[in-house]
């Protein structure tokens, strides 16, 4: 029975600082700081609300913020993947809910490197390979910039070596 | 942008001189004064003529808006020019910044006509052409608002014939409506929220005019009465009264919608749809364009017989008029559906496969993307609200307590039967030129694509699927919804599938693959 494998590449080890700093901004820090102000809020108005309040928020608020924290950058970067074959890029994405894409190359309409604010402090850019379908549009987040640059410029020649219509 | 172009195919067009929009256009605008202008006089009825200054405020913003838009309207009828030159449909449109686009000829997909009842009391018509390139972006068609009708007409003949389309004559008409068909549309109009949203307007538009219902001394009557009377007999009515006002709204949004519908081969490479009571819709399909068809059985309308089918098309513009305007078919029985389906599926001359949505030999997803569907709706149906029942039942009165234990025992056999629904739903196939998706109890969609249409296979998973041994397969097209899923296959049919459905693609990244061992397997590496 065939079975997919992994892609062969993984992306770069930075990537998981890149995703911790990112998770820290988006939901984890949002989060703990809601708990850190309402804890203190209790305190100084209603200390007798303490001993139900801190448990409620530890379990609501802290425990999955710091579990996100924690465990997303290392999951996503297991998962994280992409290989350039002959005919066709290969990509995994993701972290509980794992994708992994393939896109001929002959129906590669653009690629995109993007790099956000936090991606370049890190030194990384995200790869995005377009197609003429929004569902077939392969992202290849993470890349350290060297890497980027030098699989942008190989996906374009190999998209133009490989003849066909991209639509 | 693009200079004049030679003379060598000047003989085929004669009308290379710029046209401008029918001046009748701006006429139209004045359409938007009605609905503020009733309001106002409604709140003058009401309140005696005595208007304070909220309304004078309202009088003379909408007097600013209408002073805008109409010379918006002037401005844009004054300084739009269109024409059709040898090899492309130009059109030159902006104030100030004169903006000239031009898609060529060959790259015109469809066109389409349509008028809402305002433009059709004034004798103009829509018209947008389409693109290969909006696929995705939805962004690039041209629209041009508004032509007379004779003019509209004969610009899209223009438009396709140059297209590259062979000569329009009276070829087969696929399907056009019966008037039996009505029977089906109060099983689709969601007839009680229907109602409701309407009642919910009503309700806005008087609050907005400052009038008050529950002032009106008939509503609160009506209402105090109602509270009175034998609620065992009189909500039973009053629902059937809804569903009846319910149906009859259905059957008019039917009749509205599909008024004179009629689908054709115009020519052998382009399908048509005309349809429309007082807004008339006319929706071309070049067959390069279409990737397949869906055939779509809501619950209610499964039950009742019927079935719905909308095209798989590219270029229809982004996804929301992609979904308005790929409707090919109305409610209808569902053995019209599965011929129209095939016929849509197949284009071209000569119906290929009639049979290709008829009970098609789909591979069953296994029980374990039953248990899924059973767990969802438990999770996300039985067990909020027994538990919101429970929790207010032990504070505030026990009688709660009885309310959970009967939405429980009646919520619990009613997701079972609709898991095991949606589970039988549930397949996927390769068919001669086409793949089969099938999936959705709400609404239970077989979706047949063009095999070589696939541009892309997505496989997702997590960690509880893996576990229960399934995977969710994507293909991805340039048309319709970008992506067709078939969830929760078992994992060892996802690769099969998508290998036979579109061969090549995958081949490269099998494991245990002897052609794939051409590249020397190494440890992951970094570099590329």
């Amino acid at each position: 029975m065939p079975e997919l494998r992994p892609p062969r590449h993984r992306v770069d080890p930075r990537a998981r600082r890149w995703w911790t700093v990112q998770a820290l901004l988006v939901l984890s820090g949002p989060a703990l700081l809601t708990a850190l102000a309402l804890a203190v809020c209790s305190l100084l108005f209603f200390p007798g609300a303490l001993p139900w309040l801190g448990p409620l928020l530890l379990v609501v608020l802290v425990l999955p913020a710091l579990g996100y924290l924690w465990f997303m950058p290392r999951w996503r970067y297991a998962v994280h993947a992409w290989e350039l074959g002959e005919r066709a890029v290969y990509a995994a994405s993701g972290w509980f809910w794992r994708t992994r894409r393939i896109a001929p190359l002959s129906r590669v309409q653009t690629v995109d490197t993007v790099r956000g604010p936090v991606q370049r402090a890190f030194g990384l850019a995200t790869v995005t390979v377009t197609t003429a379908s929004t569902a077939g549009d392969i992202r290849i987040a993470g890349l350290s910039d060297a890497d980027a640059e030098e699989l942008s410029r190989r996906i374009g020649e190999a998209a133009q070596l490989v003849a066909g219509d991209a639509a | 942008m693009t200079a004049a172009p030679p003379d060598t195919a000047q003989a085929t067009a004669p009308a290379t001189e710029w046209r401008s929009l029918d001046p009748r256009t701006v006429a139209v605008h004045l359409s938007w004064l009605a609905a503020p202008l009733g309001s106002l006089g409604l709140t003058a009825l009401a309140t005696h003529g005595r208007l304070d200054t909220r309304a004078w405020i309202t009088l003379g913003c909408i007097a600013a808006g209408f002073a805008v838009i109409t010379t918006g309207g002037l401005l844009r009828w004054w300084r739009t020019r269109y024409r059709i030159t040898a090899d492309a449909f130009e059109l030159r449109t902006g104030l100030f910044t004169r903006r000239l686009r031009a898609i060529p000829l060959h790259r015109v997909r469809n066109v389409d006509l349509t008028a809402h009842p305002v433009q059709r009391l004034l004798g103009l018509t829509v018209l947008r052409a389409g693109t290969t390139a909006d696929g995705a972006t939805g962004g690039s068609a041209l629209t041009l608002e508004a032509l007379t009708r004779p003019d509209a007409e004969r610009l899209r003949a223009e438009l396709l014939a140059r297209a590259g389309s062979a000569d329009t004559t009276g070829e087969p008409v696929l399907s056009t409506v019966d008037r039996r068909w009505l029977r089906y549309a109060p099983l689709t109009f969601w007839i009680f929220g229907g109602v409701f949203a309407v009642l919910g307007t009503v309700w806005r538009v008087l609050g907005d005019i400052g009038v008050e219902p529950w002032r009106i001394g008939v509503v609160r009557d009506a209402f105090r009465e109602f509270g009175h009377s034998a609620l065992w007999l009189t909500v039973p009515l009053a629902l059937l009264g809804i569903a009846a006002v319910g149906s009859l709204g259905a059957v008019v949004l039917y009749a509205e919608n599909w008024w004179k519908y009629r689908l054709e081969r115009t020519d052998a490479d382009t399908l048509r749809v005309r349809r429309g009571l007082l807004t008339t819709r006319s929706v071309s399909f070049e067959r390069s364009r279409l990737r397949g068809a869906v055939l779509r059985e809501p619950l209610l309308l499964r039950l009742g017989g019927g079935a719905t089918v909308r095209a798989v098309a590219g270029g229809l513009g982004s996804r929301e008029e992609n979904c308005k305007r790929s409707q090919v078919l109305p409610p209808a029985p569902r053995a019209e559906a599965l011929r129209v389906a095939a016929a849509v599926a197949t284009p071209g001359p000569g119906d290929g496969a009639p049979a290709l949505f008829d009970r098609p030999a789909l591979r069953p997803h296994p029980p374990a993307a039953r248990r899924r569907r059973t767990v969802r709706g438990m999770v996300w149906a039985v067990l909020p609200g027994t538990a919101a029942l429970t929790v207010l039942g032990a504070l505030l009165t026990p009688v709660l307590l009885y309310c959970a234990l009967g939405y429980a025992l009646l919520a619990v056999p009613l997701v079972l039967v609709l898991a095991r629904d949606a589970h039988r739903s549930l397949g996927h196939g390769v068919t001669g030129r086409h793949l089969l998706i099938r999936s959705g109890t709400f609404s239970r969609d077989t979706v047949a694509l063009a095999r070589e249409a696939v541009l892309a296979w997505s496989f997702t998973d997590s960690p509880l699927t893996r576990r229960a041994g399934l995977t969710t397969v994507t293909a991805a097209v340039a048309a319709g919804q970008d992506g067709y899923r078939a969830p929760d296959m078992a994992a060892g049919d996802a690769v099969p599938f998508a290998a036979a459905a579109a061969p090549g693609i995958l081949d490269e990244f099998l494991a245990g693959d002897p052609d794939g061992a051409a590249d020397p397997l190494s440890p992951p590496g970094r570099r590329p």
